[in-house]
């Protein structure tokens, strides 16, 4: 399994904001035990995707404090079940931006209804561990469509 | 704030039960007051109370009575009880 779980941003305000998305596959690995016969996506995942919705509203900034890395959960709740084939809004708004930790409050929706909230608390990775070259394609997709 | 107050956020910060932290506790017996817990100390200090420590401030502190020591400095703590 591939962890990119964000398909495509909609818009970005860096170090503000950000509206992404992620339609679930309906033949993801993980439904076959979660659960047979009521597919539905684990709140970790819906996590993980608010999460990585908001770091890239931190990446996007490029600054020397490296990448933004989900350190904490500070709270998460999940309202409503995500069904295999949903489209799943990703809204994540940053509400403390600082050179050693970041914290955003993310919403994640599905046909306009919200279906799990999270309080997310982000440190930063210098680029330079990470021993490869970082890219991320969802993002230099966003910017390379809105330069144009 | 006062002391009790405190006591019960710092407890928070480091996802102790309140209980468990009172000013003697040192910094040893707190198995949350990690990077991340001084991480998120830093980041408590500032937002509730807009107190900027480094970290090497808080590396140096070594019990919770260091901490309550900062936030009364800062008139975070208005009473001593």
């Amino acid at each position: 399994m591939r962890f990119v779980l964000v398909d495509r941003i909609h818009s970005l305000e860096p170090g503000l904001r950000v509206v992404a998305s992620r339609r679930i596959p309906p033949d993801e690995d993980y439904f076959a035990d979660h659960f047979p016969g009521f597919p539905v996506v684990p709140g970790v995942l819906l996590t993980e995707m608010m999460g990585q919705a908001a770091a890239k509203a931190l990446d996007v900034q490029r600054a020397p404090r490296g990448k933004a890395m989900l350190a904490k959960i500070a709270s998460a709740s999940f309202r409503q079940w995500v069904r295999p084939g949903d489209e799943v809004m990703l809204h994540g708004e940053i509400t403390a931006n600082t050179e050693r930790y970041a914290n955003a409050d993310c919403r994640a929706e599905v046909n306009g209804k919200t279906v799990a909230q999270a309080s997310l608390f982000f440190t930063f990775v210098p680029a330079s561990a990470f021993g490869v070259e970082l890219r991320d394609t969802v993002l230099e997709d966003y910017l390379a469509q809105s330069a144009t | 704030m006062n002391t009790k107050d405190a006591l019960a956020w710092v407890a928070e910060v480091f996802e102790e039960s309140p209980g468990r932290i009172a000013e003697a506790t040192l910094r040893s017996e707190i198995p949350g007051w990690d990077s991340l817990g001084t991480l998120s100390l830093i980041a408590g200090l500032d937002e509730r109370f807009n107190i900027h420590l480094s970290e090497q401030d808080i590396e140096g502190m070594k019990s919770v009575a260091d901490l309550l020591e900062i936030l009364r400095r800062h008139s975070a703590i208005e009473d001593t009880v």
